[in-house]
């Protein structure tokens, strides 16, 4: 397998009409055993996850681990401060006043799921990066406004150049182009 | 589209209302055994209970007038349950009738003596007086009443007539709808709750009830929902997507109640003004502090980490069993504001508790599935109608 070793390829990357087509278009190649296609369009497809048998994304737990440690450190660090590092007594409370941290605890908890949220999501989708090799595609730059894109990649397992080529065209693609890194 | 059965028929129409309403009169006759032995326990239990369906219906009302005013499309299947729930307003102003009588047994405020020699109570006495009391609460079911009667009107007309000027006036009354639903139900709780505690105030009782009763109210219609559901009906417009809309509105409403109840809790904390905590320190005596943790743990701590899931929504068991639990919490919820007024030292779950709740709860369940009956199970001809059936949660 040749075409496969070859480096410099990044995919097989084509236009669709509209939504309906594009979405049919995933569903082929999900069906066909595809792992690592692309779709790009202009705005969210509803239900596009599912035709391409995309999994619901991990980062959800992360931002979850990332509260609870927010929530664990506000409130160890209150604990901390109020009962042994500086004890002082605020209008005839106990040191230990809980309710006084919850404010703290939220906060914190927030502040570290939306860290997590926000860094995670550029750490998974691999940003920022300066470029991309779909933008070498004649006709990408009408991805923002009206174009809708499919690019099989080369990383995938059964990638083969023309046979991605054929399929593409059999499902009535127009600009079918290779694109290289 | 195919419509299988657009009206509710068979045992839910017929038998279920009369099996509730023979509970309601059965508590009913229960309750007057309860009267003649302790009147001032009888107010007590009869308020809370009040309260409890009272909190529904307005949930329910404002659920109406939100889904108008933002012009939502994904809660048409759930809309004919939410206006028939809220046209029990007028039951609901039957129902505060033994209240007027029980002005002097609940409302400390209400004593000339008492307010004599107390200064705080003499000068709130230009607001906390029996007459303006009753005009007010006249005044609340007013609002109430002409509201879920002009929406449930309009709304059912639309069925037959199909015109879609209907939902464009009822767009146009949610407006001024919502802020005399804000207003009404803010003053009723000072009233009607508030007042049991004449020293106390609190400037947040108002969204802490709103809070609740939109909790109640989305628990409810889910249920029912659910219910109807499983019966066959509704299953053309409401799907897992639409249950996991509500479910997503109900957990985020579950933790703004929890975001009201604390802050309420912590400023008065805080401040530790006799006047202000004499409220929960009377609220936190004996084994009403138990009722008190299990309502953060219930009512927010559990839900909260069990709901918080996608998938929790969109299992449907586990989500029915969620709004019967917040259901419940409700109750719970409004047991703990009201009675520690009688059981001052703990609490302690009566015969005329539970007769109230039979009493009030199957005359209000027998009125909702009689009227619920009347007309098609969701507003058939609204121009929304298929938009909602396309809902899909990214």
């Amino acid at each position: 397998m040749s075409k496969n070793t070859q480096h410099n390829v990044h995919g097989v990357m084509a236009e669709f009409k509209g939504p309906r087509e594009i979405m049919q278009a995933a569903e082929h190649f999900r069906d066909a055993g595809y792992k690592d296609f692309e779709v790009y369009t202009p705005f969210p497809v509803h239900g596009m996850d599912r035709a391409m048998g995309l999994k619901p994304s991990k980062l959800a737990w992360f931002v979850l681990c990332g509260g609870a440690t927010g929530l664990a450190f506000g409130l160890t660090l209150q604990t901390w401060v109020a009962t042994s590092a500086y004890k002082l007594t605020i209008s005839g409370k106990p040191f230990f006043s809980y309710q006084a941290f919850v404010p703290v605890c939220f906060e914190l908890m927030v502040l570290f799921s939306a860290f997590t949220a926000v860094f995670g999501m550029l750490i998974m989708n691999g940003l920022p990066r300066w470029y991309h090799s779909v933008f070498k595609h004649s006709t990408f730059h009408k991805a923002s406004s009206h174009g809708f894109f499919l690019c099989i990649e080369a990383r995938d397992k059964k990638f083969d150049q023309q046979a991605s080529i054929d399929l593409l065209q059999g499902l009535g693609a127009t600009n079918i182009e290779v694109v290289e890194d | 589209m195919k419509v299988t059965n657009t009206r509710l028929t068979g045992f839910l129409a017929t038998t279920f209302p009369k099996i509730a309403f023979g509970i309601g009169i059965l508590g009913a006759a229960f309750l007057a055994f309860f009267f003649k032995q302790d009147p001032h326990h009888f107010y007590f239990a009869y308020l809370t209970v009040f309260m409890i369906f009272l909190t529904l219906t307005l949930g329910s009302l404002f659920f109406v007038l939100i889904q108008h005013l933002v012009r939502a499309g994904w809660s048409i299947g759930f809309k004919r349950i939410a206006e028939t729930l809220m046209s029990n307003s007028g039951l609901m102003a039957l129902l505060f009738i033994p209240i007027i009588f029980g002005i002097p047994h609940l409302y400390h405020w209400s004593n000339a003596a008492e307010v004599a020699k107390d200064p705080l109570l003499n000068s709130k006495h230009a607001f906390l007086n029996i007459p303006f009391f009753k005009v007010r609460a006249l005044f609340y079911f007013g609002i109430w009443i002409t509201l879920s009667r002009v929406f449930y009107k309009k709304s059912t007309e639309q069925d037959s007539s199909g015109d879609p000027e209907n939902t464009v006036k009822m767009q146009k009354y949610s407006t001024f709808g919502i802020l005399l639903f804000a207003l009404s139900i803010t003053f009723a709780c000072i009233d009607w709750v508030m007042s049991l505690t004449p020293h106390w105030y609190s400037t947040m009782i108002g969204v802490y009830f709103f809070a609740g009763s939109v909790v109640v109210a989305l628990s409810t219609i889910s249920c029912i929902a659910q219910i109807l559901r499983s019966q066959g009906y509704l299953k053309e417009v409401l799907t897992v997507e639409h249950f996991h809309e509500i479910g997503k509105l109900l957990y985020g409403f579950n933790v703004f109640w929890a975001y009201i109840a604390f802050s309420q809790y912590f400023l008065i904390w805080y401040a530790n003004i006799p006047e202000e905590i004499a409220f929960y320190l009377e609220h936190f005596k004996g084994t009403w502090n138990t009722v008190a943790i299990f309502l953060v743990l219930g009512h927010f701590v559990g839900p909260f980490i069990l709901f918080m899931s996608r998938h929790a929504k969109r299992n449907l068991p586990f989500h029915f069993a969620i709004t019967l639990w917040f259901i419940f919490m409700q109750m719970v919820d409004m047991y703990w504001f009201v009675m520690p007024n009688f059981n001052i030292n703990g609490f302690h779950i009566g015969g005329v508790e539970l007769a109230a709740l039979s009493c009030i709860g199957g005359l209000y369940l027998g009125t909702f599935f009689t009227r619920l009956s009347k007309q098609a199970l969701y507003p058939i001809q609204d121009p929304r109608i298929s938009e909602s059936i396309h809902l899909e949660n990214l």
